[in-house]
């Protein structure tokens, strides 16, 4: 008797503590997240702003040291290499995955072919970018030599799935009445796609891409055996071996010389920001693209 | 033509800016033409025979052991100071990574510490091609041990990176260093995680000189005891003896000392526990038999005062140049390597070839025909 | 008469658009294609040199020929699952915190935090983890410290997919849950998680892609050990992509073969849980949409 009582009396104060614990837990995962992630910002601006700005701005114009025991600025080559190689794989895989995108949802629907690209860009996705990498050494640098474009190729690859993915969303989301209206107008479908369509889908490709950009732009694995060790500038896209930011924390990482360390941290320091702004410009473009819908 | 390469990086660059990169670029734009020298022809005044023909701007690519990556460092810096329109970058991917490199034709010229197997050269797409050796190098066996002076035997190293010696004060190693006092700390073993050419000569030097204790043969990556510890190249080695106690090593001489590591003297073919110095190197150096196409090996060398864990290195390049820019700027490198360059090399901690054989490896660089 | 040229000039056009498209859209088989081509080619010598041994024997010795992969296929599933046992119940709880408890103000914010953390560099995560995590931490280069690396790199992307899963939650759901009565942890027990289970279970699926194929962090910290098959977490091993990436440099003729070979498996592992994982979203939508 008693005993029932007391569990009638316990049983919602034991169900909104359970809740409380629960909610406490889902803070403490905040917490847990927060912990490791903000520690990592913090060592890389410590470490990394103050050898950044050191000699503002030595650290982003210089070359790197040839000799790399010895302290002292240079990331220069490396941003220069990291805008190469991003760049170039940005010029490749972005006119080309939005070419695919408008296949698939304007022309391809559920054809066989579009089904086809649809499965194998899903499939794309998965492809791990040290093995791009082994792809892109076999098919390009074992015949053409170390050169920004070996890499751009690589990370324009591992772009290209998310670019059609992310687009064909945004052209989804085109209202079909819009393409209607225009054909009713007498325009071709080609010039519906060009004038109506794209226009309209065009902050959220944008922003689709540029997340694509911030995260290439990181990207390790796939440079390792395509772009070569350069210390000096080379501006070009196709000639000579080259380097880049994420190359250069790589290989500074397990020096045993705090000169080369610290390198590794300001280049560290320079890449966060370089994506972070980009995915920033992204965020602007989608809260504009909201605003105007 | 020099236009057109400047060009084109600042009109890739302005798209990238429509992407959504702006800012901060240009700076890197137009710093190049002053910067590469390709506007100042004609500034190749060096010191010594080894200046280039000036002319446009010309870059080497190379790559291979990370081994000799300090002594191509010097080298570079020092070259290209003299000879301003020749750009030389040297990518320190290992000396597999270079031969590979080499065979391929991706690089111009590649420096490895081992010569190509019989079988491999004729793979080798640019036809013929000369050993230039250019550096000899000790391997130091490094460690954290606490203790001032270390002595070991070739048969101790063995077991040591074998794992079947596992504490310092085990009997062995006292009996390589009488009267001295051991930590009876465990020992950590330390190799490469990568590829390598240091590990390839280290592992030949066993198999050379204990023969009988070492069981895992020798190339550039061996099958290690599950329980060591790996770092990825010379400095990752160092890295890890430096920061654990009772850590163990092979590093090459020039990182060791950069990384304030103590190493051990090790017992070389005469009987003698010799410590690892740029004189015991050259010691080693003089104590080398010679092919007639400059393969030879540095290891086990002959000689009461050679060390014997010196490595050397060579760098590769076409008999027959393609490219005559190029081929002439490989020329002037080559024998910058090995004249002036050679003085710079103790300065870092490896030892110059002997002279007899710099006499030969410059004949060699002779031979290199440019179109 | 000009009428009908400007007319057939534009119908060419609009062919050739057409055709661009297809082109463009072509290429994604194309590539794939030419991957498996090359690389498969590339693999054989060493599967016909080692024959499923590839796959079950757990010795690596380069020197006397014999790869057996054993050791870094287990290497890349254990530290896939010390990040997903970190990971999974950290993202949950983050998006559930964003989506059920955190007041709108916190809200945008933290989903705008955790978009930026998940463009972080993965070698920036390595070299915090090889000279910070591994040296000041007493972790050493391990399994575990690989494990951490990776976790702390995929839950902002498992967050953030669960979090767009769990808000597609029908709000008519969760109110009826509280009008019955039900606590905010009932009401996320009884319509919530049920509701985006599929889709979570996918969000964790590609969290579990990204870990396997992760290379940089890895290599940096995971030890490189040999022949490592222990479930001890504090012991070095390696991985797939680690070895990778530390030997191909050094590799020639059968090891470079057995080092293609290696990632031949690993795209295969890491292809066969992406599809598993879009296939289970995309189930799992199509049955919140309701067709």
């Amino acid at each position: 008797m008693t005993t029932v009582a007391s569990d009638l009396h316990a049983k919602p104060s034991w169900r909104s503590a359970r809740s409380a614990i629960m909610t406490g837990l889902m803070v403490a995962a905040v917490g847990a997240v927060a912990l490791p992630l903000v520690a990592v910002l913090w060592a890389v601006i410590e470490r990394g702003a103050s050898v950044a700005f050191a000699s503002f701005p030595d650290f982003f114009t210089s070359e790197i040291p040839v000799i790399s025991r010895r302290a002292g600025p240079g990331m220069g080559p490396a941003i220069v290499g990291t805008f190469l190689v991003t760049g170039g794989a940005t010029l490749l895989s972005v006119p080309l995955g939005i070419l695919g995108a408008i296949y698939l949802n304007e022309y391809g629907g559920t054809r066989k072919l579009a089904r086809a690209v649809r499965f194998m860009a899903t499939v794309m996705t998965g492809v791990p970018s040290i093995v791009m990498g082994l792809f892109i050494y076999i098919m390009w640098t074992m015949r053409f030599g170390y050169s920004a474009f070996g890499g751009a190729l690589a990370l324009a690859a591992l772009m290209l799935p998310v670019v059609i993915g992310s687009t064909e969303q945004m052209l989804r989301l085109v209202p079909s009445h819009l393409r209607e209206a225009s054909y009713a107008l007498g325009a071709t479908k080609s010039r519906t796609i060009i004038a109506i369509v794209l226009p309209a889908a065009a902050p959220g490709i944008v922003s689709g891409c540029l997340l694509a950009v911030a995260r290439a732009a990181g990207e390790t694995a796939p440079l390792l055996f395509a772009v070569g060790a350069a210390t000096a500038y080379n501006p070009s896209l196709f000639d000579e071996a080259n380097t880049s930011l994420s190359l250069q924390i790589f290989g500074n990482a397990t020096s045993s010389f705090a000169a080369a360390q610290d390198r590794a941290w300001g280049a560290a320091f320079t890449l966060v920001l370089l994506t972070f702004l980009v995915t920033f410009i992204a965020r602007v473009v989608t809260a504009r693209f909201s605003r105007m819908r | 033509m020099q236009n057109l390469l400047m060009n084109k990086p600042c009109w890739l660059i302005a798209s990238l800016a429509v992407v959504g990169f702006t800012g901060g670029i240009s700076a890197g734009c137009k710093k190049k033409p002053d910067d590469g020298g390709g506007s100042t022809p004609g500034s190749g005044t060096a010191t010594g025979g080894a200046t280039a023909p000036s002319g446009g701007p010309v870059t080497l690519n190379a790559s291979g052991a990370t081994f000799q990556q300090a002594a191509q460092e010097v080298t570079i810096e020092a070259f290209t100071k003299a000879n301003k329109h020749i750009k030389v970058n040297y990518g320190a991917g290992g000396s597999g990574k270079g031969r590979q490199d080499f065979a391929d034709q991706v690089v111009d010229f590649a420096c490895s510490d081992a010569p190509y197997k019989e079988a491999d050269v004729g793979k080798v797409k640019g036809g013929e091609f000369f050993y230039i050796p250019n550096v000899l190098g000790a391997i130091t066996v490094s460690y954290n041990a606490g203790v001032d002076k270390l002595q070991l035997s070739p048969e101790t190293i063995a077991k040591i990176f074998q794992r079947e010696i596992k504490t310092w004060n085990d009997p062995a190693i006292a009996a390589d260093n009488p009267g001295a006092k051991l930590p009876a700390t465990g020992i950590v073993v330390a190799r490469r995680s990568d590829g390598s050419g240091t590990t390839e000569n280290f592992t030949k030097f066993l198999e050379g000189a204990a023969p009988t204790a070492w069981k895992l043969k020798s190339g550039s990556t061996v099958e290690w005891p599950v329980d060591t510890q790996a770092g990825n190249g010379n400095g990752g080695v160092a890295q890890i003896v430096k920061s654990t106690p009772g850590a163990i090593g092979y590093v090459d001489l020039s990182d060791a000392k950069a990384s304030q590591l103590k190493y051990a003297a090790v017992k070389n073919p005469a009987g003698k526990y010799v410590e690892p110095t740029a004189a015991s190197v050259t010691a080693a150096g003089d104590g080398i038999e010679v092919k007639d196409n400059l393969v030879f090996t540095a290891l086990n060398a002959k000689g009461d005062a050679a060390y014997p864990i010196t490595a050397q290195s060579w760098c590769m390049t076409y008999a027959k140049q393609a490219d005559k820019a190029k081929g002439e700027a490989i020329k002037a490198y080559f024998k910058f390597m090995l004249t002036d360059a050679q003085a710079l090399l103790p300065e870092i901690d490896f030892a110059p070839i002997p002279k007899s054989l710099q006499e030969r490896a410059l004949a060699q660089v002779d031979k290199i025909q440019t179109p | 008469m000009q009428l009908s040229e400007l007319h057939a000039r534009s119908q060419h056009a609009d062919r050739a658009f057409r055709v661009l498209a297809v082109v463009a859209a072509t290429t994604v088989l194309v590539v794939l294609a030419l991957i498996t081509v090359t690389m498969s080619k590339r693999a054989w010598p060493v599967l016909e040199h080692m024959g499923l041994d590839f796959f079950t024997s757990s010795r690596w010795s380069a020197p006397e020929g014999i790869y057996g992969a054993l050791p870094f296929i287990f290497g890349t599933l254990f530290t896939a699952t010390i990040a997903l046992a970190l990971a999974v119940p950290v993202s949950l709880g983050v998006a559930l915190f964003i989506t059920q408890v955190a007041p709108p103000w916190l809200k945008k914010p933290m989903v705008y935090l955790l978009d930026l953390l998940a463009v972080v560099p993965s070698v920036v995560f390595g070299l915090w983890g090889v000279l910070v995590l591994s040296q000041h931490f007493g972790l050493g280069r391990s399994f575990l410290t690989a494990g951490i690396i990776l976790a702390v790199m995929i839950t902002p992307i498992i967050t953030s997919l669960s979090r767009e899963v769990i808000e597609t939650t029908p709000q008519t759901d969760k109110e009826a849950a509280l009008a019955l009565g039900a606590t905010r942890w009932e009401m996320i027990g009884a319509s919530v998680l049920p509701h985006s289970k599929g889709g979570l279970v996918g969000a964790v699926m590609l969290g579990l892609g990204r870990a396997l194929g992760e290379t940089i962090a890895a290599a940096l910290v995971i030890g490189s050990a040999l022949g490592q098959i222990t479930l001890d977490p504090y012991a070095s091993g390696n991985s797939m992509p680690a070895v990778i990436a530390n030997e191909f440099g050094e590799s020639d003729g059968m090891h470079k073969s057995a080092l293609i070979a290696l990632a031949v498996t690993l795209f295969v592992i890491t292809i066969i849980v992406n599809l598993v994982a879009t296939a289970i979203v995309q189930r799992s939508m199509r049955r919140s949409r309701g067709t």
